[in-house]
């Protein structure tokens, strides 16, 4: 025994040791066990001896000890347990067990020992504190209660606390079974800390399954942790479970009911139901069952969604009958956002705020809003028939008196929770007056009235701010703040001045207060007309005497409306000298002019405008007008608009400057308009919206000088000078041989237009008919222009012109406005007789002395000429005609000459070929154009008549023309008409080939188009002077498109070719019909021309 | 009415016209209104539906295992319907219209709370439940004149209207809103016998 003491001890002092280090409860119950294994096993050694010996607590006071008897002791063997032998009693026992009171800490030896021999041994152990047990006793629940509407669980036990020190903690585990076949749904500890005292414990739970559907089961068992019990803490028991059940009232039930959850979360729906449950669904969703006891089934939805404003319906499809329930799935009531509160009146607080989101719940789920206000305490609620509908809230809070700061809070709750927002106004800065009423206008004098208006509100104790708008047509509008003393519910009065008489205004009021937070709305307008006053000056006033000078003539201009102040009704006129006065009253409005009978005196006038409150000032003038002995016409030209009159200054010049103006054209004295000017200006700028251009104005400046005017200044002048609207008149005076005598007549001023400035004479050589004289400006040499700027010459000679010709003469005039139209004359002038009888008798002279001469020279070779121009028989070398063979194609210029023999009959144009001048185009297979050199035809004499001729046939037959001789080569071709149109198979490249200048013989279908212009021309001449024509019609051969403008040029070709047969035999056999055409010069005749279509001809 | 009394050439008393003009008004009368109602009453049905949901708003909705305890469904059948005589027609119809004015004040209460913010269909249930009034004021007018014993009128809700849950709401529209149909339909015809006419 002392061998295992000493070891138990050594085992404890490791055990502490550990535990020192470790202080685990694990490693303490790992070496609790250790210890009582060893303890077993060394009692096992010993059979027959008391052994196992176990000590347990349930409340720290008294362990219960318990052993295992040695199998030999029968019932009523008797023990004797000593506790350290010395310190206690021992207890003398029948059974294997005791209860003893707790032991102080440490180790404690308890012997138990068999009496009255039993025999056995005597068994000790080491007992202390840490090999004993806490196992509490097991919890009772006290009840068990349910709220289904809630699905909540209530459990209630008892604590027991006054059985452990105070301050221990306790662990509850509270197990919840679901079902009759009792499924754990869910285990939950619970920590409580004692404190010495036997308390209830309560403890809810919430399920997610409507407790109606299925039975609940509660079970608890506790844990002890006592902090002054070193030894093991072990679970309680489980306590006896209670249920909760739920007896269906009626067949078949859906639970929950018209339950409002959280969109986003979870919930279960289940049905108590007798029968078969075919299948269930939310909404249109049909979902999966879970079945529970009995036919009772349950659906799980995960995240719902929100629900429309009837809710979402959950229906149970049961045999022949159907049960459901409603889920509402909203959300919390959001934040009340911009919450502000104002006042209209100071009797009441408008509150307005907006709800933020949607909570999706509607009716009775709606959100309540509640308005609170702390420092009076009050709230008001905001009550659902008032919502609009999701816009703007608004809640009216009665004001307390005296109470200016308010602290609102605006609490906003629905079945899913609540929020508020908060605000803390001072209403006295928050005032929105109403918009002011029985607004009116009342007159207090010409320039002020008053406004009076009615605005509800309490504002007796702050200051209104008004803002008056005041408009007057065609002017800005004038707004003007005023500051009034609020008054409890009543008008206010207010004056504005500063007004225009006889106006009419349009005032409006709003209001606001002087802590300024917004501005009413605009009152009505009303409209007032202020009243007369009287006018403000007396009118402009000037004065003219009439023509015969015994009459004043006064004229007046009306008054501006802004002078006037009133309806003018009329205006008195007097006339004073140092003798007497005179005076005419009452001239009625409209008339601004008066005249009145004077003598040469001076007279004062004074004019006086009435209105129906009174008279104006007067406004005065002298009758006196002071000579100006040097006053000379002046000229001046305004600037478009206006005319700008400068002059200098006359410190003698008192009153002021007066510039009167008339149109010119008007009989004297004439009277516009006029106009003042102070007395120190020096320059004034006359408009008028009568000004014209083009119309001569008079202007005079006055200056006023001792009561008199006198007339500066007369000028005559333009706004803007036109360009005359007449000619001048003129006519010829005087005509010669070579000069013209013209003479014209003034423009009137009216037909003027503008400053005169000169005249343009122009003159050309023409007939009335032919005249080309159109665009006199753009400088023709042939028209003679003079320029006349002294504008007072009024005739014209003009000089150096040839006899017994037509002139045109044009005469214009002009200004700086621009040249007048201008008028013509045809003028012939004189014959010259003197050069006229030279002209003839010189030629008479010449012919006489020729003839006589001849006559001289005839009868002195009498017989020379017999012989040689008349023989008696002819001699055959001397014709001329024949002897062109030899000659051919010899000579550099004059063998193209075709020398017409005088003594054959009949003309005979012979083609000749001149090798050397006609280069045959090679190219040129089908249609060969021969171009023959300019010079060929330039350098010819008038009279000769140039043939050119290229052989059309083949380039074979041209190579050498040199070689052969003159006979040889004046070959006569006949093609026919058929082959003459064969080059129309390339027409279109010898056009380009074919330059205008081609010479020679061209077929009518190549002839460019570029000569088309100058053929056209010449046609007219070809018709007159081809002499040949050709029996058949032309228009006949003409196949190849009579319409292009190729056509047209073949067509006068081939009537220049006489026939189409022949093309070489080109003989002319009749003499060209016109013998005047201008370049035929004596019969001579050029082809050349025709074909080169020389621009020259 | 006129036109049928000139189909009575017989009738030539005077009490017997003022007696037929008495009767023909009323009856005429309830005859238009049940052909005006008879007109809308699916459209009430339809839009009720159409307002409460799923499944209630599926297309082909109908649950006629549904009922009312406190509204007699119009499920006589057409042979003992017929085999009733007039007094006994009118007095079941005149029985079932005040039940029907009285559920449809109802079902207006429930879907102002359900429906708040859905004014076609509060109007419709309101104005079902005036043409149901007036309907039941037609019949009683002709069981007077006809000398029929006048049903006393009674509270046929009784304590229904408390305590309902959301989904009994709706059912309860439903089934109300569908027995106005059909009680509509019925009473139509069993008017239209009741005109003199063909009878004399």
């Amino acid at each position: 025994v002392m061998d295992i003491y000493l070891r138990l001890k050594r085992l404890s002092w490791m055990v502490d040791n550990k535990r020192m280090r470790t202080a685990t409860n694990f490693q303490w119950l790992l070496s609790t066990v250790v210890l009582l294994y060893l303890m077993n096993r060394v009692n096992s050694q010993r059979k027959g001896t008391p052994h196992d010996l176990k000590c347990t607590t349930n409340n720290l006071q008294v362990w219960d000890c318990s052993w295992k008897a040695p199998p030999g002791a029968g019932r009523g063997t008797l023990y004797e347990l000593c506790i350290d032998s010395r310190s206690y009693p021992c207890y003398p026992l029948v059974r294997t067990n005791i209860e003893i009171p707790a032991l102080p800490p440490g180790n404690h030896e308890v012997t138990i020992s068999p009496q009255h021999g039993a025999g056995g041994f005597t068994s000790k152990f080491i007992l202390s504190e840490k090999n004993v047990s806490l196992i509490p006793a097991a919890p009772e629940i006290l009840s068990l209660s349910a709220d289904f509407s809630t699905s909540t669980i209530h459990v209630k036990w008892n604590d027991h606390g006054s059985v452990f020190p105070r301050h221990s903690n306790v662990i509850w585990e509270i197990k919840i079974l679901r079902k009759k076949s009792m499924e754990l749904v869910k285990l939950v500890t619970h920590n409580t800390t004692l404190n010495g005292k036997d308390a209830v414990r309560h403890w809810s739970w919430v399920s997610d399954m409507p407790l109606e559907c299925a039975i609940h089961y509660v079970g608890i068992r506790c844990y002890v942790d006592s902090l002054l019990f070193s030894g093991h803490k072990e679970w309680s028991e489980w306590s006896p479970v209670k249920n909760i059940s739920w007896t269906p009232d009626s067949q078949n039930k859906v639970f929950p009911q018209d339950k409002v959850i959280l969109v986003g979360s979870d919930i279960t729906f289940c049905c108590v139901s007798q029968e078969k449950v075919l299948s269930a669904q939310i909404g249109s969703t049909y979902c999966p069952l879970i079945h529970l006891d009995g036919e009772n089934v349950a659906i799980k939805i995960h995240n719902i969604s929100v629900s429309d404003s009837s809710g979402t319906n959950v229906v149970f499809m049961i045999e022949d009958n159907v049960c459901g329930t409603v889920v509402f799935a909203g959300y919390p009531p959001d934040t009340p956002q911009n919450l502000n509160c104002e006042t209209h009146d100071l009797k009441e607080i408008l509150c307005v705020w907006n709800p933020g989101r949607p909570t999706g719940l509607v009716g009775p789920r709606n959100t309540s809003y509640t308005l609170f206000e702390s420092f009076s305490g009050k709230s008001v609620r905001f009550r659902r028939a008032d919502v609009p509908t999701n816009e703007s809230y608004q809640l009216f809070f009665k004001m307390l008196p005296s109470q200016e700061i308010y602290n609102f809070t605006l609490v906003a709750r629905n079945p899913l929770g609540g929020s508020e927002s908060t605000i803390l106004v001072n209403i006295t800065e928050k005032v929105y007056p109403h918009t002011p009423t029985s607004f009116r206008v009342k007159d207090i004098n010409s320039t002020a009235v008053i406004l009076s208006w009615h605005l509800p509100g309490n504002f007796a104790k702050i200051n209104l701010l008004c803002q008056i708008e005041i408009s007057k047509i065609n002017s800005v509008q004038e707004l003007r703040n005023v500051t009034v003393k609020g008054v409890e519910n009543s008008s206010y009065l207010v004056a504005v001045g500063k007004l225009n008489p006889y106006t009419v205004y349009t005032f409006r009021i709003r209001c606001s207060t002087e802590t300024f937070w917004k501005w009413s709305k605009w009152s009505n307008k009303k409209q007032h007309l202020t009243t007369e006053a009287i006018p403000s000056k007396g009118p402009d006033t000037w004065r003219e005497w009439s023509s015969d000078g015994k009459n004043l003539i006064i004229y007046w201009k009306p008054l501006s409306v802004s002078e006037a102040n009133g309806k003018i009704l009329s205006y008195n006129v007097s006339c004073s000298s140092d003798e007497k006065t005179q005076s005419l009253s009452e001239i009625l409005d409209p008339q601004h002019k008066a005249e009145i009978q004077l003598d040469k005196n001076d007279y004062i006038i004074s004019v006086v405008a009435k209105n129906s409150v009174g008279s104006s000032p007067p406004s005065k003038i002298a009758s006196m007008e002071i000579p100006n002995d040097h006053l000379k016409t002046e000229q001046a030209v305004g600037m478009g608009r206006g005319i700008l009159l400068t002059w200098h200054y006359d410190p003698n010049m008192t009153c002021d400057y007066v510039i009167k103006w008339c149109n010119s054209s008007q009989s004297q004295p004439c009277l516009m308009d006029w106009r003042k000017v102070p007395s120190n200006s020096t320059e004034a700028l006359v408009e008028s919206d009568q000004f014209q251009p083009g119309i001569r104005y008079n202007f005079f400046l006055y200056g006023c000088k001792n009561q008199g005017y006198q007339l500066l200044r007369s000028i005559i002048g333009y706004t803007e000078e036109l360009a005359p609207v007449v000619a001048p008149d003129f006519s010829v005076e005087d005509t010669s041989a070579d000069s013209i005598l013209v003479k014209w007549e003034d423009i009137p001023v009216e037909e003027l237009r503008g400053f005169l400035r000169g005249y343009l004479f122009y003159f050309e050589k023409g007939e009335r008919d032919t005249s080309k004289m159109r665009d006199l400006e753009s400088g023709r040499s042939d028209i003679k222009v003079k320029n006349i700027t002294d504008i007072s010459q009024k005739t014209l000679r003009i000089a150096d012109l040839q006899g017994k010709t037509s002139y045109h003469l044009v005469l214009r005039a002009y200004t700086d406005g621009g040249m007048g139209p201008e008028k013509s004359m045809y003028v012939v002038t004189k014959e010259n007789s003197v050069g006229l009888i030279i002209a003839i008798l010189i030629p008479v002279a010449v012919a006489v002395i020729v003839g006589v001469v001849t006559s001289i020279l005839c009868y002195r070779k009498r017989e020379w000429i017999k012989e040689t121009f008349y023989p008696d028989i002819p001699n055959p070398e001397n014709c001329k005609a024949l002897q062109f063979q030899k000659s051919v194609c010899e000579g550099s210029s004059g063998l193209k000459t075709l020398e017409m023999n005088p003594c054959t009959p009949n003309n005979v144009e012979v083609l000749e070929t001149r090798s050397t001048l006609c280069k045959i185009e090679d190219t040129e297979i089908i249609s060969p154009v021969a171009e023959c050199p300019e010079e060929s035809s330039d350098a010819e004499p008038e009279n000769h008549v140039v043939v050119s001729y290229c052989p059309p046939i083949i380039e074979e037959e041209i190579p050498n023309p040199a070689g052969e001789d003159a006979g040889g080569a004046s070959q006569v071709v006949y093609i026919d008409v058929q082959s003459m149109y064969q080059p129309q198979t390339k027409p279109e490249d010898e056009l380009e080939r074919d330059p205008g200048g081609g010479a020679g013989y061209k077929p009518q279908m190549h002839l460019p188009i570029s000569a088309a212009v100058e053929d056209l021309a010449a046609e007219d001449d070809l018709d007159k002077t081809a002499g040949y024509r050709p029996q058949a019609n032309v228009n006949t051969w003409n196949l190849v498109s009579p319409d292009s403008p190729r056509s047209m040029d073949s067509n006068s070709e081939i009537v220049s070719f006489g026939s189409p047969c022949s093309i070489n035999s080109r003989q002319f056999l009749i003499p060209p019909k016109d013998e005047d055409s201008p370049k035929s010069n004596g019969g001579g005749w050029s082809f050349t021309n025709f074909f080169q279509n020389k621009p020259n001809d | 009415a006129e036109h049928r009394e000139g189909q009575c050439p017989d009738l030539q008393d005077d009490s017997a016209l003022t007696w037929i003009y008495k009767i023909a008004e009323p009856i005429s009368q309830a005859y238009s209104l049940a052909l005006y109602m008879q007109k809308n009453t699916s459209t009430l049905l339809q839009t009720y539906l159409q307002y409460q949901g799923s499944p209630f708003s599926d297309p082909g909705f109908s649950a006629p295992e549904l009922q009312l305890s406190s509204l007699p469904p119009a499920a006589v059948s057409f042979k003992i319907w017929h085999a009733l005589d007039d007094g006994e027609r009118l007095s079941q119809a005149k029985g079932a219209f005040l039940a029907l004015t009285q559920h449809l004040q109802l079902v207006g209460d429930d879907q102002s709370d359900l429906n708040p913010g859905s004014p076609i269909l509060l109007a419709q249930l309101g104005a079902a439940r005036l043409r149901a009034q007036g309907l039941l004021g037609n019949m009683a007018a002709i069981m007077t004149v006809l000398g029929l014993p006048l049903p006393p009128e009674e509270d046929t809700l009784g304590l229904v209207p408390f305590g309902a849950s959301a989904f009994e709401r709706k059912c309860r529209g439903y089934v109300v809103t569908r027995e106005y149909g059909h009680w509509t339909d019925r009473a139509k015809p069993s008017l239209n016998s009741l005109l003199p006419g063909p009878s004399c």
